[in-house]
């Protein structure tokens, strides 16, 4: 017996388990496409360019997928094994070598790897070029985001998924070298038996789900979600399968107990039907469960930064101008003369244009790095180090109260703080040589303060900042870092045009081409691109939404689809001792609430614990309306839930049809 | 009294791809008494299941009527004939038709879930059932643990459950070995002797012995019947086995 031989017989089975192969294909090949459209965005100009923390959660969102591809295909294919047991068990009884079952085993899978391997990248491309247009047209950002994709992300998909359908290789052999035929011969028909230490795998899902949600809830800084935010999805989604596979048990075994419950016919049919394949109907509930996760955050958190764009762009730059004014490290003292004279400048500049600085604000400060020790900042000359990562502002009492419209005044030993995590509450601080009694103040200091562990302390007036870092300078001669620097922003008067026409004067002049010490910044100038960058980040939610979306389609239909050839001829014994149309339906209707309202319940969960580190990783995009993400949250929790609904009404529909 | 009436039946298959037709029962008559148990008998082919489908509700008739109690069953509405099949017939299947995800108890009340009985009414009415069949000390088991036997008269409880008017079977013993039919068989007429009307199809002339009347049917029309009466087994069997080999060559002459 050759190759030739079992590779046509390999193909013979495929084609005459249409049935089976059918579904499998069609969603190995959709999560083929998935993988490969989510890693072609790794590559992706805009995704690369636009932001750094783009990047990292990409990465993150790939890996996700992989890991998902996994599940979903491990999944799929134990479905597909198990239903054709038997006919494989025959092949032992007919005399066939278990080595020549592997050989035929080992065709079969060649054919369907390289057929859904295939059809994924070429259905990837199409629908990525595709959807990108489409996208492009309907968004329409100022500059087209275009797709494109590598041979390196080809060889990466086509590595993984070759590995993944060697896995469901070996896995389908060891079901058939370890078990005897007998055993085969049954094995549809037997039950899927009930996890060893159910209740333990409880415990630990929601070990699990307690340390993600914990690493969410507890969140200090913007940067460390970045650096968490991997860890706790992946939490998350152990413990939801975990949680699924013990919990679901846990329920069903419960309301089978119940008599008045389970001895109702619609109930009857459904529950033992579940805890018939309990682990499979888990398993699938689960990963409904983590794709609607997916969605509702991709499209609610760009949604809310293409929302906030305009609050955004104000956040970043406060005013309609602005100026950042970078000091000498050489002449430390010279900011105090330009300060004043840039800002004599600017005013003259727009008189001159016959129009009106109406409403302005400018302060100097010093930045240090380091930690709070006690009650003494102590300082950090390379300002690299992890153990110290407190940014420390000092500005004058001056600038503070001109900027903050108060009238604050201050003893020469006197000073006012603000701490990001509020964690400072002595009422003395060392800085430097000088000990300071301190209260505390609101943050006037903007919201950009609370994006890592900072500090903003008031000293009594310009030359406290000079002597502190005198001191610090005495203390770590090797320090290079120390300046003053300062920001300038106003607004004027005029119409669009004449704010334009000197916003570009004034970037003539200190924009970022014009070089020098003094850095220009219009919001008016900055507007289009900024809308353009948030444009792209709903882009990019909408397209990561629908490609969640769509794997939530396919695991619907793939489960109803496979479960409705499974029941089929159940209901049709059941029909001959007389079960009615009617009944059916209502044991599709119980379904409801497993198959609908717990993945959307449970997923409306970890969205709302995920707040908190999703609210971290919003701040880095200058969203700090929390209404708003709010709003977008809610919206799309319930447009979601819309879609799911129907996709679930049509997959039941097909499974109705499937088995009456 | 007479149960179920059957008058000028005819079954015509119509093939889905041709015009071909194949003429399964051509007149059909007979009619059963309450309280009898009665074969039917005849070679593959012949068209008993067909018979069995249309007295069942399953399939429908070209002409002709069946009567349960006087009534024709093809006035039955396609609302009601899902709750007629579970309250008036009981069903017993050649390969059992137990359903693996649920455990024999639950196989058993199946019918009375579907008639939404109450719980108690239904734990009231299992256990004599099981008892009598010897199947009690496995109905918390699922199908596929025990035996063709078992699984057998687990159906045979099924189709009791309901308090049927008649007992349909088609091939009972077909899947079962000797040992398994003879009790299967017993169990049967032990029923019957409690006043259960039975129709069965069988195609051994050993269970057919245990039945008081068998119909023989050759190419679609009642050839032949015989009557037990107060005869004992082996005689029995031995008239079965007479008319059986009449039956056989007589259709052999005709070819
Ligand atoms: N669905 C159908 N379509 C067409 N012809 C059918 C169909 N079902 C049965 N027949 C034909 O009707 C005739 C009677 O079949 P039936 O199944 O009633 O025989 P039977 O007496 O039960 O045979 P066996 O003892 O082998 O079970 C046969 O010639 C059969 O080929
Ligand atoms: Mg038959």
């Amino acid at each position: 017996m050759n190759n030739r031989f079992f590779s046509s017989l390999a193909l013979r089975n495929i084609k005459s388990n249409k049935q089976l192969y059918i579904p499998y294909l069609l969603s190995s090949i959709t999560i083929i496409m998935m993988f490969y459209l989510m890693a072609s965005l790794l590559d992706n100009e805009f995704v690369q360019e636009r932001s750094s923390s783009l990047s990292p959660l990409f990465v993150l969102g790939t890996v996700v997928i992989g890991i998902f591809s996994v599940i979903f295909i491990l999944y799929t294919n134990s479905f597909l094994i198990k239903r054709r047991k038997k006919e494989i068990g025959l092949y032992g009884i007919l005399g066939l070598e278990k080595k020549h079952v592997a050989k035929i085993l080992f065709f079969e899978t060649v054919f369907t790897s390289i057929l859904s391997i295939a059809a994924g990248l070429v259905g990837g491309l199409i629908f990525g070029r595709l959807f990108f247009m489409l996208l492009n047209y309907m968004v329409r950002l100022p500059v087209d985001i275009i797709y494109s994709t590598s041979s390196l992300i080809v060889l990466a998909t086509v590595g993984l998924f070759l590995a993944i359908f060697g896995i469901t290789f070996l896995y389908n052999v060891s079901q058939f070298t370890f078990a005897n035929p007998i055993k085969l011969l049954k094995g549809k028909q037997e039950g899927e038996k009930e996890p060893k230490g159910s209740i333990i795998l409880f415990i630990l899902s929601l070990v699990f789900l307690a340390w993600g949600y914990g690493i969410s809830v507890t969140i200090p800084d913007p940067l460390e979600a970045i650096t968490k935010f991997f860890l706790a999805v992946l939490l998350v989604i152990i413990g939801t399968y975990l949680l699924f596979i013990s919990g679901s048990i846990f329920i069903l075994k419960a309301l089978k107990k119940n008599k008045q419950i389970y001895y109702r016919p619609g109930a009857f049919i459904s529950i033992s039907g579940m805890l018939y394949r309990m682990k499979q109907n888990a398993v699938g509930l689960a990963n409904i469960c983590i794709l609607a996760s997916m969605v509702i955050i991709a499209v609610s958190t760009t949604l809310t930064i293409f929302i906030g764009a305009e609050e955004t762009l104000e956040n970043r730059f406060p005013y309609e101008n602005n100026m950042t004014l970078f000091g000498d490290v050489e002449d430390v003292e010279e900011m105090n003369t330009r300060f004043f004279e840039l800002q004599d400048r600017v005013q003259n500049t727009v008189n001159a244009e016959g129009l009106e600085v109406t409403e302005s604000e400018s302060y100097r400060y010093a930045t240090f790095f380091g930690g709070v020790q006690g009650n003494e900042f102590v300082f950090d000359e390379s300002y690299a180090d992890q153990e110290n990562p407190t940014v420390l502002m000092v500005l004058p009492l001056e600038d503070f109260n001109g900027m903050t419209g108060k009238s604050y005044t201050l003893d020469d030993d006197a000073a006012l703080y603000y701490h990001s995590t509020n964690a400072y509450t002595d009422s003395e601080l060392t800085l430097g040589n000088k000990t300071y009694r301190v209260a505390e103040v609101a943050n006037e200091f903007g919201e950009d303060m609370d994006l890592v562990e900072s500090m903003a302390i008031v000293v009594p007036d310009a030359s406290h900042l000079l002597e502190i870092q005198e001191d610090f300078k005495e203390q770590y001669p090797e320090t290079n870092y120390l300046t003053i620097d300062a920001e300038v922003g106003w607004n004027t008067s005029g119409t669009e045009e004449q704010k334009e026409a000197l916003a570009k004067q004034f970037n003539g002049e200190y924009g970022l081409g014009a070089g020098g010490s003094n850095l220009y910044d219009s919001r008016l100038l900055q507007r289009e691109e900024w809308y353009g960058m948030n444009g792209g980040f709903l882009f990019l939610g909408i397209f990561l939404g629908l490609l969640f979306t769509i794997g939530t389609v396919l695991i619907t239909y793939f489960k109803q689809v496979s479960e409705g050839f499974d029941d089929r001829e159940k209901f049709q014994i059941m029909q001959k001792v007389g079960l009615d149309r009617e009944t059916i339906q209502e044991s599709t209707r119980s379904q409801i609430v497993w198959m609908f309202v717990l993945p959307i319940v449970i997923a409306t969960i970890h969205v709302i614990f995920a707040y908190p580190i999703v609210r971290k990783l919003l701040l880095i995009f200058g969203v700090t309306n929390e209404t708003t993400w709010l709003l977008s949250f809610v919206g799309v929790v319930i447009a979601f839930a819309a879609i799911y609904w129907v996709i679930y009404r049509l997959t039941s529909k097909t499974y109705y049809s499937i088995v009456k | 009294m007479t149960l179920l009436e059957i008058k000028n039946l005819k079954k015509v298959y119509t093939a889905r791809f041709s015009n071909q037709q194949t003429e399964a029962l051509t007149t059909v008559n007979f009619s059963i008494e309450a309280g009898e148990f009665v074969s039917i008998m005849g070679e593959s082919g012949s068209g008993k299941t067909t018979l069995l489908n249309i007295i069942s509700t399953l399939d429908d008739a070209t002409s002709g009527e069946v009567f349960l109690e006087g009534s024709p069953l093809s006035k039955i509405k396609d609302k009601e004939i899902s709750a007629f099949r579970r309250n008036t017939l009981g069903f017993i299947f050649q390969d059992f038709n137990l359903l693996d995800n649920f455990t024999i108890k639950d196989n058993i009340l199946l019918p009375l879930v579907l008639s939404k009985t109450p719980v108690k009414e239904m734990e009231e009415r299992l256990m004599p059932i099981v008892k009598n069949l010897g199947i009690e000390a496995h109905i918390d088991k699922f199908p596929y643990e025990v035996s063709g036997g078992q699984k057998q008269r687990v159906a045979v409880a099924r189709a009791l459950i309901t308090q049927p008017k008649i007992i349909l079977a088609d091939e009972p013993t077909g899947a079962l070995d000797s040992k398994a039919s003879q009790n299967l068989m017993e169990i049967l007429k032990g029923i019957n002797e409690a006043g259960q009307t039975i129709l069965m199809v069988t195609h051994s002339a050993q269970a057919a012995s245990f039945s008081n009347r068998i119909l023989f049917i050759r190419d679609g029309a009642v050839y032949h019947e015989i009557y037990r009466g107060d005869a004992p087994a082996e005689q029995f069997m031995d008239r079965i086995s007479k008319s059986l080999k009449v039956l056989s060559s007589r259709g052999e002459q005709d070819e």
